[in-house]
C-alpha cells in the first residue's frame, strides 16, 4: 500500500465518519424528543367571548388561567402560576392584586411582582379568535403584559 | 511542550500506527481491543472457513442492545398501553418505526446466525480438545438466545404475541416435575397476563442480557486462550500441524521433540513457570504466516460489521415487522402457532405432547451440550469424520424440515394445508 | 484481496451512511406534513396581509392529538383534518373541510373515531381509516354514522336517529336474546352481543346477516327472519351501539338526551297521574300540572323534582331518584302535555285483572322479553329448523299439555332440555333448550308456564 494512498483514503474516511456520527446524534437527539404529548394540550379553546364576565378574572382551574375581559381593551389571559415555585395563585378583587399562598408572593393586576420571592412577572399567554367564533389560547406563546384581543 | 498535542497523547498514548509497535500498542493497550491478539495467523482470518457467523452474530447483539434500549424510552410494559405505544412507534416517534423493525429482524437474524454458526463449529471440528467446555458455553448462549428471543416476543401484547407465549408456555409446562413450576414462575399467574408481561419484559431487558453479556465474555475469552480462532489446521502442511502443540493429543513427547521449548513464544507470561504450555503456541518458523491484527484483522472485522449493519438497515427500511390486533384473551386465532423456531417442537408436540415437548427437545439439549464429550474422534479433517457429519446434517435438515412444515404447511385447526392453498373465511 | 480492504471499508461505509440518510429521511417526510403544508396555504389565502399570510405559511408542521382519557383513545384526526372546526372551510376539499352540526361533540371532547371509527393513533390515511387487516374499527360508510350516536345515548330517544329506537324494539320483540345474550339476560346458542358495537364495527357484513344469516355466517344455525331491508338497517344500527364499555364522568352524565318522549315515559313509570292532573283531567291529590309549568321557572320546577319539602315542607310527594337528564325530560314533557296526553295516560293503565289474568300477562311480556319467541315463535308455534332432532325441527308448544303437566314444564324451563336425536351416529342438534332457573326467578317461570297453559289447544274430541 503505498502511503499517499492511505492519507487520502484515511481523510476521505474521515470525513464520512464525522458525517455520519453527526446525522447520528442529531437522529438520536430528535428521536429522543417527543412528538406528541400525554398531558393536557398546551393550545386549547376556553370558549366564545360571551361566556367570560366583565371585571373580576375568571379562573380556569383545570387550565390555571385567568381570563380578563374589559369593555375597552378587550381579553386577556394570565397564568396562575407562580414563577417562584410553581404555585397556583388567587386574585383578591378588593386589591386588584393574585396573591401567593406558598411563600407570599403578590403580584399586580398586570402581572409585576410586587412583593415577595418570585423573580418573574406572571405570564401572559398569546389568546386569538378561532375561526368558530372561540378564544384560543396558546400557553407556548409568552405576550407582553400590554396584550389585548379586541373582540 | 505543545500543550494540545500533550493532551491528545495523554488520551492516546501509543505509538503511530505507521509503527509495528504502535500497531501492536493498538491491541494490547487498548481495554475494547486487547481481547484479540497483537498478531493472527492468516488462516484465522479466512472467509470460507468460519464465515465470520460468530461476529456477525456478536454484531447484531449490539445492534439489539442500541435499537433496544432506544425502544425502551417510548415502551411501558403493561396492557394495554404496550399496544398503544407500539402504534405509537409506528405512527408518531421518529424513526421509531425504523428502529422497531430494526430490533425485529436482527433477532430473527441473531437466532438463524448463532444456530449457522454452531453448525458451522461442528463441521470444522472447533470443539475438539482443548475448546469442549467452549462448545458448552456456546449452546448454553444459543439457548439464551432463543429465550431472549421468546421473551421479547411478548412486548407488543398483540394477538401473534399473546398466542405465541400461550402456545409456547403450555409446550414448557409438560417438562416432568418442574414444567407446571417453572410456567408458574414464568407467568407470574396462571394465564399470561399483566404479570407475565412485566415479568418477560425484566427478564428481556435486563436478566438475559446480563447474563449472555457474561457469557459472551467467557466464549470469547475462552477463544483466545484455546489458541486462537478457528483454522483449518488439516489443510497446513503436514510438518507444520505436527509442529502444532496441544494438550491431551496423542504422544505429545514427539511433537515437543520437534519444537524447542526455547524458541516457542508466550504471550505476556510476567513469571517463569515450568511445565508445558496450556495453549496452543506458535512456531517460531511460523512467524511469517502471521499480520498484525491491525489492519488485516480489523478490517475484515469492519466489513463484517459494515455489512451486518448495512443487511438489517436495507430490511428494516422496506420490511414492516408485523403488528396484529390486540391481545385478546377471549379469542383464539385458529391456528395458534408458536415463534417460528419453536414451530418445529409444535410440529412435534401436535402428535405427542410428552415426546415432541419433554423427550425430544431434552436429549437434543443433552446430546448438543455432550458433542465434544462423547466425541472420541481427535481429528478435525472432514475426511476423518464422515459419520459425525452426516449425523449432524440429518439434525439440521430434519429441524428446518420441521420447522418449514409448521410454519407453512399447518393451517387452520392444525390441519395439514399447502400454503398455495387459500382457506376462506379462516379467522 | 488486503490492498483493497480499506477500500472495500470505505465503500460499505457509505453505503450504511445512504442508509441511514435513508432512513432519516423516510421519518422526517411523513405524508400529514404534507397535507398540514396544503392546509396552511389554503389558510394563507384566506388572510388579509403578507405579514400575516407569512406567518401562517411559517407555522409548524406538528401531529394534533385529542387526548381522550374518559373514552380511552387518543385521536390524531385533526393533524390531516384541520378545517373540522373553522367555517371558512365550508367548501374546501376534503381533508380539510369544515364539519358542520358538531353542537357540544368538539374534538378537543369527544376525538372523532368514537363517532366515526378509525384507528386514531394513526397518521397516516390509510392506517387511520382503519382499512388495513387487525383492526376491526375502519371508518363507517356515511349513512351509518349515526348509529354511533348509540354508543353513549341508550336511554329514550335520540333525535334523527330513529333507526336505533326501532332495532332495540325488534331485538326485544322478536326474540333474539332466546340465543343471544345482552347485558347478562339471554341464551347461550348464539354469541354474546354485549361488546357487539366494539368488536365488530362492520355494517355491511351486519346488514348481510340480518338479511340471510348463511350468506356470511355459513351453517349458522340462526334462522331467517326474513327482515326487510329497513329492518336489517334498524338492527345493524342497533348492533353497532352495543357496548358496555364505561365512559369517563363527564360523557356518562350528559350521555342521556333530554327529549319529551322519554320525558312522558318516565311520567307513566313513576305514575305522576296517580296523584297529578293535566289540564283537569287525573287525580287531585296534588297540584295541576299545566298551570305550574307556566307560573314557574324551569330551576324552581327542577328544584321540587329533586326535593320536594324544600318548597312545600310537609308535602306528600316523594322524593323520587332522578338524574340531571331524566329530571330535564320530565319538565320538557311537562311544557307540553295536555289533556289529552293525561286521558291516553289513564287509559293505558292494567285495567282490574284478575290475578291470574295479571300472572298471564306478565307470562307474556317474560316469553317476549327473554327471547323464547325466538326459537318458539311469536304464537308459540315453533317450526325452526332444528337439524337431526327428532322432529327436525323445534316443537309447537300449543300442544304441551297433551305430553306434559304444568309442573314438568316448569321443570323444563328451569334445567333446560337437549332435544333427542334422531340418528345418534350424526351430530348433535344445535338447538336446545337453555337452563333458565339461574336469569329467571320461579315466579317468572310459574308466569311463564301459566301463559303458555292460557293458550293450549284442546285435544281434539275422539
Amino acid at each position: 500500500m503505498k502511503r499517499r494512498s492511505i492519507v487520502s483514503w484515511g481523510s476521505a474516511g474521515l470525513v464520512a465518519l464525522c458525517s455520519g456520527i453527526g446525522v447520528s446524534l442529531a437522529a438520536v437527539l430528535r428521536f429522543l424528543t417527543p412528538s406528541v404529548f400525554y398531558e393536557p394540550p398546551q393550545d386549547f379553546k376556553i370558549g366564545s367571548p360571551a361566556d367570560f364576565s366583565y371585571g373580576p378574572p375568571t379562573f380556569l382551574s383545570d387550565e390555571k388561567i385567568f381570563v380578563f375581559r374589559d369593555r375597552e381593551k378587550g381579553i386577556a389571559v394570565a397564568s396562575g402560576v407562580c414563577t417562584h415555585l410553581g404555585c397556583t395563585v388567587a386574585y383578591f378583587q378588593s386589591d386588584e392584586e393574585f396573591h401567593c399562598p406558598c411563600h407570599g408572593s403578590v403580584f399586580s393586576a398586570d402581572g409585576k411582582v410586587v412583593h415577595g420571592p418570585a423573580p418573574r412577572p406572571l405570564e401572559w399567554f398569546e389568546v386569538t379568535l378561532a375561526r368558530d367564533g372561540q378564544l384560543r389560547v396558546d400557553k407556548d406563546h409568552i405576550v407582553p403584559a400590554s396584550y389585548r384581543l379586541m373582540v | 511542550m505543545n500543550p494540545i498535542r500533550d493532551a491528545w497523547q495523554s488520551v492516546f498514548r501509543r505509538d503511530p500506527l505507521s509503527t509495528d509497535k504502535g500497531k501492536s500498542e493498538l491491541v494490547f493497550l487498548n481495554v475494547w481491543l486487547h481481547i484479540h491478539p497483537a498478531k493472527v495467523k492468516k488462516e484465522n482470518l479466512k472467509v470460507k472457513h468460519t464465515f465470520y457467523l460468530g461476529f456477525i452474530t456478536f454484531f447484531l447483539f449490539i445492534i439489539l442492545v442500541t435499537t433496544g434500549v432506544a425502544l425502551m424510552f417510548y415502551y411501558r410494559p403493561h396492557p394495554p398501553q404496550a399496544y398503544q405505544d407500539m402504534k405509537d412507534l409506528q405512527f408518531v416517534v421518529y424513526l421509531g418505526n425504523f428502529l422497531r423493525n430494526m430490533h425485529r429482524w436482527s433477532a430473527h437474524g441473531m437466532v438463524i446466525c448463532v444456530f449457522l454458526h454452531m453448525c458451522r463449529v461442528f463441521y470444522t471440528g472447533s470443539y475438539k480438545r482443548p475448546r469442549q467446555f467452549n462448545w458448552v458455553i456456546g449452546v448454553v448462549l444459543f439457548l439464551l438466545t432463543l429465550g431472549l428471543s421468546f421473551t421479547g416476543y411478548l412486548l407488543p401484547w398483540d394477538q401473534l404475541a399473546f398466542w405465541a407465549i400461550t402456545v409456547g408456555t403450555n409446550i414448557g409446562s409438560y417438562a416432568p416435575l418442574v414444567g407446571g413450576r417453572i410456567r408458574e414462575l414464568l407467568l407470574g399467574g396462571h394465564t399470561v397476563g399483566e404479570a407475565a408481561l412485566l415479568r418477560f419484559y425484566v427478564l428481556h431487558v435486563a436478566v438475559l442480557p446480563v447474563v449472555v453479556t457474561l457469557l459472551t465474555m467467557v466464549h470469547f475469552w475462552r477463544v483466545r486462550k484455546d489458541g486462537g480462532l478457528s483454522r483449518p489446521v488439516w489443510k497446513l502442511k503436514e510438518e507444520k500441524s505436527a509442529q502444532l502443540v496441544t494438550i491431551g493429543a496423542p504422544e505429545p513427547v514427539a511433537v515437543m521433540a520437534a519444537a524447542p521449548a526455547s524458541k516457542d513464544k508466550t504471550y505476556g507470561l510476567m513469571e517463569v513457570v515450568t511445565g508445558k504450555p496450556i495453549f496452543e503456541t506458535v512456531g517460531v518458523e511460523e512467524e511469517e504466516d502471521t499480520v498484525f491484527s491491525y489492519p488485516y484483522a480489523f478490517f475484515r472485522e469492519g466489513i463484517a460489521l459494515l455489512v451486518t449493519v448495512a443487511s438489517v438497515m436495507a430490511v428494516s427500511l422496506f420490511w414492516k415487522a408485523p403488528l396484529e390486533e390486540m391481545a385478546n384473551p377471549a379469542k383464539t386465532p385458529n391456528p395458534a402457532k408458536a415463534p417460528w423456531y419453536f414451530l418445529g417442537l409444535q410440529e412435534l408436540v401436535s402428535h405427542s405432547a410428552f415426546l415432541g415437548g419433554v423427550v425430544v427437545p431434552g436429549l437434543i439439549v443433552l446430546v448438543l451440550l455432550a458433542i465434544p464429550y462423547i466425541d472420541p474422534n481427535p481429528s478435525r479433517r472432514p475426511a476423518d469424520r464422515k459419520w459425525a457429519i452426516r449425523a449432524f446434517t440429518l439434525f439440521v435438515v430434519v429441524n428446518i424440515v420441521l420447522i418449514v412444515i409448521g410454519t407453512m404447511f399447518r393451517g387452520p385447526g392444525w390441519a395439514l394445508v399447502p400454503p398455495w392453498v387459500h382457506i376462506v373465511g379462516a379467522e | 484481496m488486503d490492498r483493497k480492504l480499506p477500500q472495500f471499508f470505505f465503500a460499505l461505509s457509505l453505503i450504511v451512511l445512504a442508509l441511514m440518510l435513508g432512513a432519516v429521511w423516510q421519518a422526517a417526510s411523513p405524508t400529514w406534513k404534507t397535507y398540514q403544508q396544503e392546509f396552511h396555504r389554503l389558510e394563507a389565502a384566506g388572510e388579509p396581509n403578507a405579514a400575516a399570510k407569512s406567518d401562517v405559511l411559517n407555522a409548524d408542521l406538528v401531529i394534533k392529538q385529542d387526548l381522550l382519557p374518559g373514552l380511552q383513545r387518543v385521536d390524531r384526526c385533526t393533524t390531516c383534518h384541520l378545517g373540522t372546526e373553522d367555517p371558512t372551510m365550508k367548501n374546501a376539499a376534503q381533508p380539510f373541510t369544515f364539519h358542520a352540526n358538531l353542537g357540544p361533540h368538539v374534538p378537543a371532547k369527544f376525538g372523532c373515531t368514537v363517532c366515526h371509527g378509525g384507528q386514531g393513533l394513526a397518521t397516516d390515511k390509510q392506517n387511520a381509516h382503519g382499512m388495513v387487516p387487525f383492526w376491526q374499527e375502519p371508518l363507517l360508510p356515511k349513512d351509518y354514522i349515526r348509529a354511533s350516536c348509540g354508543l353513549c345515548h341508550k336511554e329514550g330517544e335520540v333525535p334523527g336517529v330513529p333507526e336505533l329506537t326501532e332495532g332495540r324494539r325488534l331485538f326485544e320483540t322478536q326474540g333474539c336474546r332466546g340465543c343471544h345474550k345482552l347485558n347478562g339476560v339471554g341464551g347461550t346458542i348464539g354469541p354474546d352481543l354485549t361488546e357487539e358495537g366494539a368488536i365488530r364495527r362492520f355494517p355491511e357484513w351486519l346488514e348481510k346477516h340480518f338479511l340471510d344469516p348463511n350468506t356470511v355466517s355459513r351453517n349458522s344455525p340462526m334462522p331467517n327472519f326474513h327482515f326487510t331491508k329497513a329492518q336489517a338497517r334498524a338492527l345493524t344500527f342497533y348492533m353497532l351501539s352495543l357496548t358496555s364499555q364505561q365512559m369517563g364522568s363527564y360523557y356518562s352524565s350528559v350521555r342521556l338526551i333530554p327529549s319529551a318522549g322519554y320525558g312522558r315515559q318516565l311520567f307513566v313509570e313513576k305514575n305522576c297521574i296517580a296523584c297529578h292532573s293535566i289540564g283537569g283531567v287525573g287525580a287531585k291529590g296534588g297540584p295541576d300540572l299545566l298551570g305550574l309549568a307556566k307560573q314557574h321557572s324551569s330551576g324552581w320546577l327542577d328544584e321540587q323534582l329533586v326535593n320536594p319539602q324544600t318548597i312545600y315542607p310537609g308535602s306528600i310527594m316523594p322524593a323520587y331518584d332522578l338524574d340531571t337528564n331524566s329530571r330535564k325530560a320530565i319538565l320538557i314533557f311537562m311544557a307540553s302535555a295536555t289533556a289529552e296526553d293525561a286521558q291516553a295516560i289513564l287509559s293505558q293503565r292494567t285495567k282490574a285483572l284478575t290475578p291470574r289474568d295479571a300472572a298471564i300477562e306478565a307470562g307474556k311480556q317474560s316469553f317476549a322479553r327473554f327471547g323464547c319467541v325466538g326459537c318458539h315463535g311469536l304464537e308459540l308455534q315453533g317450526g325452526v329448523p332444528n337439524p337431526n332432532s327428532q322432529g327436525g325441527e323445534v316443537p309447537s308448544l300449543l300442544h304441551a299439555s297433551d305430553d306434559y303437566t304444568e309442573e314438568e314444564v316448569i321443570k323444563i324451563i328451569q334445567n333446560g332440555k337437549v332435544p333427542p336425536v334422531e340418528n345418534a351416529k350424526g351430530p348433535a342438534a344445535p338447538l336446545y333448550m337453555p337452563s333458565w332457573k339461574t336469569v329467571l326467578t320461579d315466579e317468572d317461570i310459574h308466569r311463564i308456564a301459566d301463559y303458555l297453559w292460557s293458550l293450549q289447544k284442546k285435544k281434539e274430541g275422539w
